[in-house]
């Protein structure tokens, strides 16, 4: 037998096989550079590897996280698909539709009756040593209502045979399926050329079909009948390394994205929490485990499998909502069941199982671990229960390496199983100016509608690393294919018709946004704004700075500027010894906004919460959030020092903060999440203002002239003010453009006149205590400017008002809390009860935030 | 031997309960040696649902979802039973010990209590604890025995000494725990040897006959082992609190791996703040 891997593009003859010719003629075609740039000769490949890289990095894709993500490559896709012909990916397809039917039978059985164990078909340790045999998921009286799989995914490859083998089987939640669209997504995107006159299979029809058989998955309703099935995605939230995937399926699938917080269950039915109560849920398309969704069956003392649903079990026994895969799915991906396949498709199937397997042995079968010693080499390992671990190669392993592995797997066998090695095929990727073959793991996704499988015209492809074991989970990382699946005759297979939906009824209101995401985009908003209005305390100070002897009346601006900037944890007291320390004050804005500074905290968690409410904000609106932020987050760590390299930095971090607000204001529905961006944005804005002029009026009388000054400057409002008053600066008209006019959008009486409008908005006017204390704090900043008029020493009386103004930040920060209580329900914290043991003192543990 | 069961729990939160969910195992279940004549499981305030169910294991399982606000819950369970335990077959018919640890691995019932489970990893000290009893070739039975008597000698019984997070390491170190202590021990080292051994929670009679011996572990929930004896020879149930075999004088709820498959009761409570216990049992004969 020749053991060099196969090459998918090139025969045994070295000649190109017919279904890749269309791809080769594609790239040979491409003009050597797609830029204006000049680029050597032969680099059309290399370009488009640039291009795709470029277009993954603006979306985000894979380095979403603060701090390691950033830095961190991200998933690359290689511009050359794994090309299959439609024949070949028929046969995969319905090997492993089979397979798919083999794996849930099995599920059925352990979940159920377990007459495999009876029968002596399967050891019983193989289910009952196998952490992913959920017990709660099983009854001994009741088997399993419903069909337990939904989603199945395959890890293939193709071995020196010229045999596609199944490498690794995904039961519990088919993870790489967006990433699959999104892969095809990009390239239709960047590189539409290499599609021209290619017959391949479009993945949306399967999208489809996914989406109608989740319709189709809702329990019947008791009431109301025609209401069309609520589905929503579970994800265990932003921090999750495939929350970028998370994001794109429920998008994909038109479904809610939810974590376990915004989820209750009352009266045994699962309900989300929305800005207008409680929306039931009908079917729950899990990304999380299966033990982390329902703490009362899965908790026990010390389980710590995350915060999860209480109850949610109980709403899935009794039938009030579909949970796919049905948790506790995982079970059949241990690898130590794959070597009874063949057998057990006999007994349950009656059918020869079609598809192979990579050759694999359970060792704790004697002969099995014989056969392992003889030649070692010949064999990868992996461990018997837990599928998401990659096999480690043997023959990679120094001898002495080896003779431990060999001693510790000879301790406990039945923790093994060994695989045999197969090299898998090659095929063409973009490795520097052309083509070179690589090798490539295959996953395969398929979806299962009243018992028939379909699979995803498609796939992901991956290429994995040198010296990198196969069949684990995904890695963080790597270069991902796409796969077309060529079709023979042109003829696109298409879904079945979709189900027919009842009419929606119109809704203008914010209806089903979840508390959590309204939480974070109010959070958001306010984030957003204190990072504008450090940057612009920061810019006035810069301005007077460095600029030589400073004139007594700049000295004191500087004063109140100083105050403000430690007022607002920009700078701390020791770092501002007096205002004259220029030097000192450079050094405390650069310590700002480097790592571990308050305006790099900002910005880190601004970018959590980008991400956190990315599901709300389209691709171009995520990549204006993001993308500019990431920018001066790597400007602010580079080793640059210096005043123009500051200036620069806080112009970046002001551009910034005015495309956000620009973006959300052209882009984002009003009675949607815009509303809570806003409140954020205003109430911080209000509390900034009122900080900011409390330290700017803090001055004698004689000097009011100057903290007036400064007050319109850090307002923003100088020209306005000129423009309506000329020269002359008194305190009434001053303050009534900065406190009181609701016409100008950085004074305090517009921000407070937003509120007004936005709560309304929100809660139909109707409800008591929010805007009542707006409506109060109104009616006390209009009354400043009269009553400044009225006396004779308006100078005398303004800067005796200036701890007045101030006040009216603690005002603010009261109505923020108001907000947060009204709106996102914080729940107390959840403990758990039952840790006492028998005949003995009672132990409590909690259970961490609700 | 009829008994009459009544095992009453109660919380009493210094804040107010928002929601709770509660999971118990406080209904005996039917076995040939013990016949449910009625039961029932009461609860204040009125919850918002009720479910009941059969859990892996066949033990008999009740929810509870409370979704008003509540300073106080309460939980009644009663129960009328008969109960027969036979006597343990003769020693001589028990087969050899490294004979049942044989079987057991191919038993689809026994198997699984072969097995370390989440409050009861494999410990070397439980093995090494239990191998004493067991020399090759011993009978099962007379090994079982012996190793009940043996923890009831060795090890005193004191409340409040243990807790749910208390280790077999450390019950070997203190000397001193509870029923749920001692059976764990027990099992561990059962399963140390690859004998299957499953956790027992019930109940033993309150008040002893007169001018009998007062039974340890009878204010509460109590537990015990259970012992696989073999292919076709069934369970045996051992007590090592009290050095018994079970007959009866005790009543099952349930089994299994460990304390955290048949707890009485277990809740997620959202609020509360702290809480104060009250549980009474009585066993007394109907």
């Amino acid at each position: 037998m020749n053991d060099a891997p196969p090459d998918e593009m090139v025969d045994g003859r070295g000649h190109v096989r017919p279904h890749w010719r269309g791809i080769l003629a594609a790239f040979s075609d491409l003009p050597p550079s797609l830029t204006a740039e000049a680029a050597p000769r032969g680099s059309a490949v290399a370009e488009a590897a640039r291009r795709l890289d470029r277009a993954f990095e603006d979306e985000g894709v894979g380095a979403l996280l603060p701090g390691a993500g950033r830095t961190a490559r991200a998933w690359r896709c290689d511009p050359v698909p794994l090309v299959l012909p439609a024949g070949e990916f028929a046969a995969l397809a319905a090997g492993l539709a089979q397979r798919a039917r083999l794996l849930e039978a099995m599920l059925r059985d352990f979940y159920g009756e377990q007459r495999l164990l009876a029968e002596g078909l399967v050891p019983p340790s193989l289910v009952f040593a196998n952490p992913n045999f959920l017990r709660p998921c099983r009854s001994a009286a009741h088997p399993p209502r419903h069909p337990l799989l939904h989603t199945y995914a395959a890890d293939l490859i193709r071995g020196p045979d010229g045999q596609w083998r199944v490498l690794a089987d995904r039961t519990s939640r088919a993870a790489g399926i967006g990433h699959a669209q999104e892969n095809r997504r990009m390239l239709g995107r960047v590189l539409p050329n290499l599609f021209r006159g290619q017959q391949v299979q479009p993945l949306r029809p399967f999208f489809d079909f996914w989406q109608d058989s989740l319709q189709r998955l809702a329990p019947p309703k008791a009431q109301n009948g025609s209401d069309n099935a609520a589905v929503a995605l579970l994800t265990p939230g932003v921090h999750h390394p495939l929350w970028f995937e998370h994001v794109l399926l429920a998008s994909e699938l038109s479904c809610a994205l939810v974590e376990p917080g915004d989820l209750t269950v009352r009266g045994g039915a699962l309900f989300l929490k929305t800005l207008k109560g409680l929306q039931p849920v009908d079917v729950l398309l899990r990304r999380v485990d299966g033990r982390s969704l329902d703490p009362l069956e899965f908790g026990g003392p010390g389980a710590g499998h995350g915060p999860g649903v209480p109850g949610l079990l109980d709403a899935m026994r009794n039938g009030a909502v579909r949970i796919v895969n049905a948790p506790g799915c995982g079970l059949v991906e241990a690898p130590a069941l794959a070597p009874l396949l063949p057998a057990l498709a006999q007994r349950l199937l009656g059918q020869k199982l079609a598809l192979p397997a990579i050759e694999s042995h359970w060792l704790a079968r004697p002969e099995a671990l014989a056969m392992l010693r003889r030649a070692p080499g010949d064999w990868t390992l992996r461990p018997a229960f837990d599928g998401a671990v990659a096999a480690q190669e043997l023959g990679a392993l120094s001898d002495a390496a080896l003779a431990g592995l060999l001693a510790r797997i000879a301790e406990r066998p039945q923790d093994y199983v060994a695989s045999r090695h197969i090299a898998p095929s090659v095929a063409p990727s973009a490795v520097g100016d052309g083509l070179a073959p690589r090798p490539v793991i295959l996953r395969l996704f398929l979806v299962q509608e009243g018992g028939q499988w379909r699979a995803m015209p498609g796939g992901l492809a991956r290429s994995p690393e040198p010296g990198e074991g196969l069949g684990g989970r995904l890695p963080r990382q790597g270069l991902a294919k796409d796969v077309w699946v060529l079709s023979e005759d042109g003829a696109q297979i298409t879904g079945p018709a979709a189900l027919p939906l009842p009419p929606l009824p119109i809704r203008r209101a914010a209806g089903a946004l979840p508390s959590r995401v309204a939480d974070n985009l109010f959070w958001l908003g306010r984030y957003v704004e204190r990072l504008e209005g450090a940057a612009r305390l920061m810019r006035a100070v810069l301005a007077r700075i460095d600029r030589g002897p400073l004139l007594p009346r700049e000295l004191a601006e500087l004063a109140a500027l100083a105050a403000a900037l430690r007022h607002a944890g920009l700078a701390e007291a020791e770092d501002v010894p007096n205002a004259a320390a220029h030097s000192a004050l450079q050094a405390a804005l650069w310590r700002a906004l480097r790592e571990g500074g308050s305006v790099a905290w900002l910005m880190a968690e601004i970018g959590r919460l980008v991400e956190g409410v990315r599901d709300r904000l389209t691709g171009d609106m995520h990549t204006l959030f993001s993308l500019p932020l990431r920018a001066i987050q790597v400007q602010a760590a580079a080793p640059q020092r210096g005043l123009a390299g500051l200036e620069e930095l806080l112009g970046g971090i002001l551009r910034y903060s005015a495309g956000v607000a620009g973006a959300a204001a052209e882009n984002m529905v009003r009675a949607g999440g815009y509303a809570f961006l806003d409140l954020g944005r205003r109430v911080e804005r209000g509390q900034t203002i009122a900080a900011q002029l409390g330290f700017a009026l803090a001055q004698p009388a004689s000097r009011i002239e100057g903290g007036l000054r400064l007050a319109l400057e850090l307002c923003d409002s100088v020209i306005t003010y000129r423009s309506r008053y000329l020269g002359v600066l008194q305190p009434a008209p001053a303050l009534d453009l900065v406190l009181a006019d609701p016409g100008n959008p950085r004074g305090l009486g517009y921000q407070l006149a937003a509120l007004r409008r936005r709560l309304t908005d929100l809660e139909g006017g109707t409800e008591e205590g929010l805007l009542p204390a707006v409506e109060a704090l109104i009616a006390r900043v209009e009354a400043i400017p009269p009553a400044l008029l009225a006396v004779a020493d308006q100078a005398q009386a303004a800067a005796r008002m200036a701890p007045d103004i101030a006040a009216l930040e603690a005002e603010m920060a009261a109505i923020s809390d108001a907000i947060a209580r009204r709106f996102f329900a914080l729940l107390p914290p959840a403990q758990t009860l039952g840790g006492e043991t028998a005949a003995a003192e009672p132990a409590v543990l909690f259970w961490g935030a609700a | 031997m009829r008994w009459r069961i009544r095992h009453a729990t109660a919380y009493r939160y210094a804040e107010p309960v928002d929601i709770a969910t509660h999971m118990l195992h406080l209904s005996p279940r039917a076995l040939p040696q013990q016949q449910v004549l009625w039961d029932s499981v009461a609860c204040a305030p009125e919850p918002a649902r009720v479910a009941t169910g059969i859990d892996h294991f066949g033990n008999r399982v009740t929810w509870l979802f409370l979704d008003r606000a509540h300073a106080r819950f309460e939980v009644v369970a009663e129960a009328e039973v008969e109960v027969a335990f036979p006597p343990p077959p003769p020693l001589d018919t028990s087969p050899a010990w490294e004979e049942v640890a044989r079987a057991a691995l191919r038993d689809p019932g026994a198997a699984e209590f072969t097995l370390p489970s989440p409050l009861l990893p494999e410990h070397g000290g439980a093995r090494d604890y239990a191998l004493q009893s067991f020399w090759p070739g011993r009978p099962l039975l007379a090994g079982v025995l012996d190793l009940n008597a043996r923890i009831r000698r060795d090890f005193t019984f004191r409340a409040g000494v243990t807790s749910i997070a208390t280790t077999v390491g450390q019950l070997l170190a203190q000397r001193a725990g509870v029923c749920q202590d001692f059976s764990h021990l027990m099992i561990c080292g059962l399963r140390g040897l690859g004998l299957p051994a499953r956790y027992v929670s019930g109940y033993i009679r309150t008040r002893p006959p007169p001018g009998a011996v007062a039974r340890l572990g009878a204010d509460q929930s109590h537990a015990w082992v259970g012992a696989w004896l073999g292919p076709g020879q069934g369970w045996v149930d051992l007590d090592p609190t009290n050095n018994l075999v079970v007959q009866d004088e005790h009543v099952v709820i349930g089994w299994g791996r460990d304390f955290n498959d048949i707890s009485p009761l277990r809740g997620i409570i959202l609020g509360g703040g702290q809480h104060a216990l009250d549980v009474s049992v009585d066993l007394s004969p109907a």
